[in-house]
């Protein structure tokens, strides 16, 4: 069963549509990498996937459960948000508390994924309104991947993080992907992009342009680097082959 | 919903503005009832400075907080949350935090130099009020997308229902005041909650010269406890209407 699927999934605000016609399958285990200039209805899409808007047109279901007002499905997500921003007077540890208390989750702040190896373990009494951009990200990693989600949605991941806790955050990823979960990144850095997914999809004005392995991408327009083979991808349309549902 | 309150709550405790707005109402209520000789005067000229101050505080607190706080929301929606439930704690938070600090700012005081039922009432003025505020103040954060537009009709909702709202009602009166129009008076005085905490206060302190006219109405028509019920039950509205228009409008927002 696909982790998640979208059918005909649209989104209009006003009279512009943000997303089109969206149609796609993302199947457990797979990285897939959503890219797309701004404003091309990424963030739309992955809005829609999490409830946080509500889609024009279509449905969406996450591990067999339709996205709806039920939010029981959001068990099976993780979420890390491109800017993290948190209560300022509470502290990390009381972050982690609420956070575990909403999902049922017994308590244990200093455990679980990423806690220690980014360093969360350290900061647990710190305000959160006392933390650089880097370290709200690194809570916002903590928390994503805490609750063994089956989708896990990332949002510019590694942006404002030092390269280690890049690296270190790209390995979880590719450890989280072996227990069956999906993953959707949006990114602007190439190298990600190659380096994690199993699939690409490129948006463009809230449509669908393309949707397929890297390999397939770069056997298509003879390139040997994602970062030719997609504007080569968009030039010559004979060669975009969208393969999703 | 509990969980999102305690937190919210935990946050709130440590914000310095809502400690300030407690110490500002401490050093009010102290100051006017070290002034003036009797302390039913202190307390009118305090209830003078709450009824227009409380207001205020409750709706631009509500709506920056409501700002401040969306991308927190947005976290909050993506866990196995219902919408309602978390905008009932953080509305439920942001009253209590408020509460806390207007009834121990002016309560003590109160307390202190006029332990009657007239104090008390001034309190449950204030009680109502601030919810009243607290519900204007999330739907317009709600329904706004840009903090300054919605500080700014918050400023503009609260000057309206504190000043403009009597001073047109005092114009209606001297227009059609060949005709009669009392009856018209009692339900146009429920349109401004501020209006109604006035007419709740003063009805107890029973001193029909500072009424003002639809005070007089009110007790005119209701007598002084029938009159307080009546206004309570309308400032009981006022919480309800925003709120239910404000939960509604949250479940359907695109965050």
């Amino acid at each position: 069963m696909a982790r998640a699927i979208f059918e005909n999934v649209g989104k209009k605000y006003g009279k512009l549509w943000a997303l089109r016609g969206f149609n796609a399958r993302f199947e457990p285990g797979e990285t897939v990498s959503v890219i797309g200039p701004n404003g091309s209805g990424k963030t739309t899409m992955i809005k829609c996937l999490l409830g946080l808007v509500h889609a024009t047109t279509g449905t969406i279901h996450v591990n067999g459960e339709r996205v709806g007002p039920d939010p029981k499905y959001r068990h099976h997500v993780g979420h890390m948000p491109q800017i993290s921003r948190f209560p300022n007077e509470l502290k990390i540890g009381q972050l982690i508390d609420l956070m575990d208390d909403i999902r049922g989750k017994e308590k244990g702040r200093a455990t679980g994924p990423l806690v220690h190896d980014l360093g969360v373990h350290a900061m647990m009494d710190k305000r959160l309104g006392t933390l650089s951009g880097g370290q709200r990200q690194k809570v916002s990693a903590v928390l994503a991947f805490r609750y063994a989600p089956k989708v896990l949605v990332l949002d510019e991941p590694t942006a404002g993080l030092d390269p280690l806790s890049s690296e270190i955050l790209l390995a979880a990823v590719r450890d989280i992907k072996r227990t069956g979960c999906t993953v959707l990144i949006t990114s602007h850095i190439m190298e990600e992009v190659e380096a994690l997914a199993d699939r690409v999809a490129y948006l463009q004005e809230g449509a669908l342009q393309f949707l397929l392995p890297p390999e397939d991408l770069l056997a298509a327009t003879g390139e040997s680097r994602l970062s030719k083979a997609i504007p080569a991808m968009l030039v010559n349309p004979a060669n975009a082959h969208v393969e999703s549902l | 919903m509990w969980k999102v309150y305690k937190y919210t709550l935990i946050d709130l405790a440590r914000n310095k503005f809502v400690g300030g707005w407690m110490l500002l109402l401490l050093a009010i209520s102290f100051g006017l009832f070290q002034l003036e000789d009797q302390p039913v005067k202190a307390m009118l000229s305090l209830s003078q400075v709450l009824l227009a101050l409380v207001p205020l505080v409750a709706s631009v607190f509500t709506i920056v907080y409501m700002y401040d706080a969306m991308e927190f929301t947005e976290l909050l929606a993506v866990q196995p949350l219902r919408r309602s439930k978390i905008l009932g704690g953080q509305m439920l938070a942001l009253g209590t935090a408020l509460l806390l600090g207007a009834l121990l700012g002016a309560g003590i005081p109160l307390m202190i130099f006029l332990p009657t039922g007239a104090s008390l009432t001034l309190l449950l003025a204030c009680v109502m009020l601030t919810l009243v505020f607290v519900a204007i103040g999330t739907l317009i954060a709600i329904k706004n997308r840009e903090k300054a537009r919605g500080v700014g009709l918050g400023l503009v909702v609260w000057f309206l229902l504190v000043l403009v709202y009597d001073a047109v009602l005092l114009w209606v009166m001297f227009a059609f005041s060949e005709y009669p129009i009392e009856p018209w008076i009692v339900p146009l005085a429920a349109l401004d909650p501020i209006d109604l905490a006035r007419i709740m206060v003063l009805l107890k302190v029973d001193l029909s010269a500072m009424m003002g006219y639809t005070g007089a109405v009110y007790e005119k028509f209701f007598g002084n406890f029938r009159g307080i019920l009546i206004a309570l039950a309308a400032l009981l509205a006022w919480v309800a209407i925003p709120s239910s228009v404000a939960f509604r409008a949250f479940r359907r927002k695109d965050l």
